[in-house]
C-alpha cells in the first residue's frame, strides 16, 4: 500500500461496516473524548491545527471554513456531507459510504458539536444503491443506539441526520447546488455573496463537506493535529483516497499518502498499465483536473504542492490514466458529451458555451472540422473562465485547454485528414 | 455611508447596495437582462459584468451581485469589460434565431439594443441552432417562443415572487431548457400573467391579442389610468400614431382602437404590474358607442335635447341624480358647480364585479369595479343611491343603473357613452364621451389622484358630460 493508511486502515469484510464491527475497531471512543472532554471551539482548533484540506476537489482549508461558523449566534447552523461523488473517475467517497459508513456518521457528530449543528444531513446521489443502504443502514444503527435522534453519550448534545436521495445531476455535488436541492428545488448553484457559511440552507450559515473530508475529522480528534501532521507532508497532511481507473492494470480505491511517488504509485501499486501499453498521460483527479503527461508526472510525488505547480490538481483523487495510442479528440468528446448533458442551464456561458464546444467536437469526429475550431474552442474555453456561478464552467474550460495545448497536433491532424491519427478507440488493447 | 467610484465619478452608496443599484440612482447606465429591480437577483444573464480595479489588475464581476465597498473602483466600459460582454451575447445569439423580421417584440427588444450597442458582429458558430418549440401555448393568453428566449427566468421568478401563482418553471438543463407552465393549471388562472410578457427582454413571451397585430414603432402611448377596479393603476395606452394612420376605408377599429395595454410604472399604486382585466381595456373602450341623442328613444340634435332637458329641470319639483363613479374629479367637480344644490345626489357603482372575475386579492386588485368611487364619494357622500317616491326628475349619469328603481311617474335624464337599451327609455338621452377622449383625475381607493389623457377625438353628436352639467344649470336655477 502506498504509505501509511487513516481511512482503508481495517479488513473489509461483509459485516466490517455495522456499528458492531466499527465499536470492536474503537468506534465512538473517540465521539466520547470531543463531547466529554473538549470544547465545540478545542475541537474546530484542532481541525485547524491539522491544516485538513478540503477532500471535494478545491482543496480549501477545512479549518478555515469551519471557523466562520460562529455557534451561539442564535440562529441554526446546518452541516451537509456532499456524498454526491459525479466527477468522471471519481468513486472514493463510494468506498467510505460502503466500508465505513460509522466513520462518517461518528465524524459528522464530532463535526455537529464544533459547529453548533442540531440538523446535519447526508446529500447522497441517487445512482448510489450500496452506499445509499449502508449509510442509511449506520445512521438507523446510530438511532437505535441512542448515538443520533438522543442525547449522545449522556452528554446534552443531541444530533438528527436525514439522508437526502438526489437524483443524479452533477450540479448537485456543487454546495449550493446541493443546498438548493435539499429545500427541494432544481439545483440551481448560487451566486456568491453571500457565502454559504454566511447564507447557506435555509438561508442560514451552513458548513458542506465532502465525504473524505469528514471521515478525517474523527482521526485527526483521536490522534490529535500533531501526530495527523506527521502523516503526508508539510504542505498536504494526511492522505489522499485516489479512485484509480482507465488504462490501469489494478484500477480501484488507494489510499495514499501525500508526498508519494507518482510513477511509484502506478507502476507498482496499481501494477502498471493495462496489457503493458505505455502511459500516454493522466487526469490527475477527475476530468476538471488539466491533463498531465508521463513525462511530466515523472518527477512528480501525489501531493498539492508537487502537482499544482504542474498546472494541474489532484482535484477529487479520481485518477485516469490513458495508454499510448488513446485518440485525444475522441476523448475529448467524451468529456465535452458529459458536460453538454450536465450543464444545469442557469447561467449563460454554460449553458451555450457547453452545448456549442460539444457540437464543435462532434463535428471534429464527424470529419467536418474546420481550422478555425480549435481557436474557436479555446475562445469558448476563456469566455467560460470565471464568467460563470458555479466552478462548472471554468473547469470544463479547464479540461478542454488543458487536452488542447498538450495534443493540437493530433486535432490539427484529424480536421486536416479527417480521421485519427490512431485507430480512434478509447480502449485499450496493446 | 460606503464612496465608490464608477466611471471615474465618486458615488456614495448606502451599505448592502448592489454596484448595479448604485449605478442606476447615479444615471450611470450597466445593461442586463436578467436583474429586474422588482425581483430576486439570479445573476444568471453575465451582460452585467463591471470591471472592479484590484491590487493584482482589473477583475471582472457581475455588478448585479456586487456589494458596494468603500473606495471601490468600478469600470462600467473598460476593454476587458466589453470583451466579456460581446462574448457573453455571441453565447446568447447563438441559439436565438434573430427572426426579428417576424418578431413582436422587434424595435422594443433589449436584446436587438444590446447586440448593435456592444456586440454588433454576426454569429462566429457555424453549426447549426438549437431547434425548441416555436409556437408553444403557454396559456390561453400568451404565446412562447422557445427558440427566441434566453432564460433569463424573469417570467419564473414573476410567478414565484409577485403574483405567487407559482405558474411557471424550467424544465430540462443546458441549453435544452425551456419554460413551462405547471402542470397544475395555475399560470392559466394567474390573474397577473400577461406582465410576463413586459418583462421578457426578448420577443419569448407574445401576447395572443397583440400577436402580429402592428410593428410597435407604428403606435404611441398615452398615459392613462385603468378604470377596471379601485386601485385606478398607471398604464400606457398603445394607439396609431397619427403619422401612422390607415387610410383605406372603415379603418376606425384600427386608427382609434387600443391595440395594447401596458403598464406605466407608479411606484404610489401598481408599482410596474397591472393585471390581466387592464390588458383587456379594448375589449370596454371598443363596446359600441351612442352618438345620437334621443328624446323617448327618437333620435334628435345635441342642442334639441339639452334644450328639452334643461326645461324638464325648470319645472322639476324634487330633481334626483346619480352620479357616474367612472366620472373624472373635474367632471364631478362640474357637475357639484353647476347642479350640486338643485339635485339630491347619489353615486352609484357602474361596473359590478363579472362572474369569474377575481373580486379582490392581495397584490392590485380592488372589490371595488370603478376607477373613481373615492373621488366621487368625497363630493356627494357615501350613500347608496336610494331613489325617493316622490322623486319627479332623475338624472342618471352612466351606465349600470336599474331604471326600476326610478318612480314611474319621474322624467328621466339619462348620460351615457354606450349603445345600450336603457338609452331608449329615457325622456332626455344625451350621449357623452369615455375615458380616452378626454384629460382627466381619477382618485383611487387609497386617495392617490392619477391623470390620464386624451388618445383620440371623441366622435360627433357626443358631449363632453363636463360641458353639459353647466349648459343644463343655464336656465335650472341652481347651482349658479
Amino acid at each position: 500500500m502506498p504509505g501509511r493508511q487513516l481511512i482503508m486502515d481495517f479488513e473489509v469484510t461483509p459485516t466490517s461496516h455495522t456499528l458492531e464491527a466499527y465499536r470492536a475497531r474503537g468506534g465512538y471512543a473517540t465521539l466520547e473524548k470531543a463531547l466529554k472532554s473538549m470544547q465545540p471551539a478545542d475541537v474546530t482548533k484542532e481541525i485547524t491545527a491539522s491544516g485538513l484540506l478540503g477532500h471535494g476537489g478545491a482543496a480549501f482549508p477545512v479549518g478555515r471554513k469551519w471557523s466562520v461558523m460562529k455557534p451561539g449566534d442564535g440562529q441554526p447552523h446546518y452541516l451537509c456531507c456532499n456524498a454526491d461523488e459525479g466527477e468522471p473517475g471519481t468513486f472514493k467517497d463510494r468506498w467510505i459510504l460502503e466500508h465505513a459508513p460509522h466513520l462518517l456518521v461518528e465524524s459528522m457528530l464530532i463535526a455537529s458539536y464544533a459547529l453548533g449543528v442540531r440538523n446535519a444531513f447526508v446529500y447522497i446521489r441517487g445512482e448510489f444503491d450500496l452506499p445509499w443502504r449502508r449509510i442509511q443502514g449506520a445512521v438507523d444503527e446510530a438511532y437505535a443506539a441512542g448515538l443520533l435522534g438522543a442525547k449522545a453519550l449522556g452528554t446534552d448534545f443531541v444530533l438528527d441526520i436525514v439522508v437526502y436521495r438526489g437524483a443524479g445531476s452533477y450540479v448537485c455535488g456543487e454546495a449550493s447546488g446541493l443546498i438548493t436541492s435539499i429545500e427541494g428545488r432544481k439545483p440551481y448553484p448560487r451566486n456568491r455573496p453571500p457565502r454559504l457559511t454566511v447564507k447557506g440552507l435555509y438561508q442560514r450559515p451552513t458548513v458542506i463537506n465532502n465525504v473524505e473530508t469528514l471521515a478525517n475529522v474523527t482521526g485527526i480528534i483521536r490522534m490529535g493535529a500533531e501526530e495527523f501532521r506527521k502523516v503526508g507532508t508539510a504542505k498536504s497532511p494526511g492522505t489522499q483516497l485516489v479512485s484509480i481507473s482507465g488504462h490501469i492494470a489494478k484500477p480501484g480505491v488507494y489510499e495514499v499518502e501525500y508526498g508519494y511517488p507518482w510513477v511509484k504509485f502506478l507502476d507498482e501499486d496499481c501494477g502498471g498499465m493495462l496489457n503493458g501499453a505505455a502511459l500516454k498521460c493522466v487526469i490527475p483527479g477527475g476530468i476538471s483536473t488539466k491533463v498531465l503527461t508521463r513525462a511530466e508526472i515523472e518527477t512528480l510525488t501525489l501531493s498539492h504542492e508537487s502537482v499544482n505547480p504542474a498546472g494541474s490538481g489532484l482535484g477529487s483523487g479520481g485518477m485516469i490514466a490513458i495508454a499510448e495510442g488513446t485518440c485525444m479528440v475522441r476523448l475529448l468528446q467524451v468529456l465535452l458529451r458529459f458536460y453538454h448533458h450536465e450543464s444545469c442551464g442557469q447561467c449563460t456561458p454554460c449553458r451555450e458555451g457547453m452545448g456549442w464546444m460539444h457540437r464543435i467536437i462532434d463535428r471534429i469526429v464527424d470529419g467536418k472540422g474546420v481550422p478555425e475550431d480549435i481557436d474557436r474552442l479555446y475562445a469558448i474555453s476563456h469566455a467560460n473562465d470565471g464568467t460563470t456561478i458555479c466552478g462548472m464552467g471554468d473547469a470544463a474550460g479547464y479540461a478542454t485547454v488543458g487536452i488542447l495545448n498538450k495534443y493540437r497536433d493530433e486535432f490539427e491532424h484529424f480536421i486536416t485528414n479527417k480521421r485519427s491519427r490512431f485507430d480512434g478507440r478509447l480502449e485499450c488493447l496493446a | 455611508m460606503p464612496r465608490l467610484t464608477i466611471d471615474g465619478r465618486e458615488i456614495e452608496a448606502p451599505a448592502g447596495q448592489t454596484v448595479m443599484e448604485a449605478a442606476k440612482e447615479a444615471g450611470i447606465f450597466i445593461p442586463y437582462f436578467c436583474w429586474h429591480p422588482e425581483l430576486s437577483v439570479p445573476g444568471n444573464c453575465r451582460i452585467c459584468v463591471v470591471g472592479v480595479e484590484d491590487k493584482g489588475g482589473e477583475w471582472v464581476d457581475i455588478a448585479c451581485n456586487m456589494p458596494v465597498a468603500e473606495g471601490m473602483v468600478v469600470y462600467t466600459n473598460s476593454e476587458k469589460v466589453r470583451e466579456r460582454r460581446k462574448a457573453t451575447l455571441q453565447f446568447i445569439t447563438l441559439n436565438h434565431p434573430v427572426d426579428c423580421g417576424i418578431c413582436d417584440k422587434a424595435g422594443e427588444c433589449t436584446l436587438q439594443d444590446y447586440h448593435y450597442e456592444y456586440n454588433g458582429e454576426r454569429s462566429v458558430s457555424v453549426d447549426s441552432k438549437v431547434h425548441a418549440t416555436k409556437h408553444y401555448d403557454l396559456s390561453a393568453r400568451i404565446v412562447l417562443d422557445n427558440e427566441r428566449c434566453i432564460q433569463c427566468t424573469r417570467c419564473v421568478r414573476f410567478t414565484r415572487e409577485v403574483s405567487m401563482s407559482f405558474g411557471l418553471g424550467m424544465q430540462n438543463r443546458a441549453d435544452h431548457s425551456l419554460v413551462r407552465a405547471a402542470e397544475d393549471g395555475s399560470f392559466a388562472t394567474d390573474a397577473y400573467s400577461d406582465n410576463v410578457i413586459d418583462i421578457c427582454p426578448v420577443g419569448a413571451l407574445l401576447s395572443r391579442s397583440f400577436l402580429h397585430k402592428s410593428r410597435v414603432w407604428y403606435l404611441e402611448p398615452t398615459a392613462s389610468v385603468c378604470p377596471g377596479c379601485a386601485r385606478g393603476c398607471a398604464v400606457n395606452l398603445w394607439h396609431r400614431r397619427p403619422e401612422w394612420r390607415l387610410r383605406a376605408p372603415d379603418m376606425r377599429a384600427q386608427n382609434e382602437g387600443i391595440q395594447r395595454v401596458t403598464p406605466l410604472e407608479n411606484p404610489a399604486v401598481n408599482g410596474p404590474w397591472i393585471c390581466n382585466k387592464g390588458r383587456d381595456l379594448a375589449k370596454v373602450f371598443g363596446r359600441a358607442r351612442a352618438e345620437v341623442s334621443m328624446l323617448k328613444g327618437r333620435p334628435a340634435d345635441l342642442h334639441g335635447a339639452l334644450a328639452q332637458a334643461r326645461s324638464l329641470l325648470g319645472s322639476a319639483g324634487k330633481p334626483v341624480a346619480v352620479v357616474s363613479s367612472w366620472g373624472s374629479n373635474e367632471e364631478l367637480a362640474a357637475f357639484k358647480a353647476a347642479l350640486g344644490s338643485r339635485f339630491t345626489t347619489f353615486v352609484k357603482a357602474d361596473h359590478e364585479p363579472q362572474a369569474g372575475e377575481v373580486l379582490e386579492d392581495a397584490i392590485l386588485i380592488r372589490a371595488d369595479k370603478n376607477p373613481n368611487t373615492a373621488g366621487a364619494r368625497a363630493l356627494f357622500g357615501d350613500a347608496a343611491p336610494a331613489i325617493p317616491k316622490d322623486a319627479d326628475l332623475v338624472l342618471v349619469w352612466g351606465e349600470g343603473f336599474d331604471f326600476r328603481l326610478i318612480p314611474p311617474e319621474a322624467k328621466i335624464v339619462y348620460l351615457n357613452a354606450w349603445l345600450q337599451p336603457e338609452n331608449g327609455h329615457a325622456d332626455v338621452f344625451i350621449p357623452v364621451s369615455i375615458q380616452t377622449e378626454r384629460d382627466g383625475h381619477y382618485t383611487n381607493f387609497a386617495g392617490v389622484t392619477s391623470a390620464f389623457s386624451k388618445c383620440f377625438a371623441k366622435p360627433v353628436g357626443v358631449a363632453d358630460a363636463e360641458a353639459v352639467f353647466p349648459a343644463l344649470a343655464a336656465t335650472a336655477g341652481g347651482g349658479q
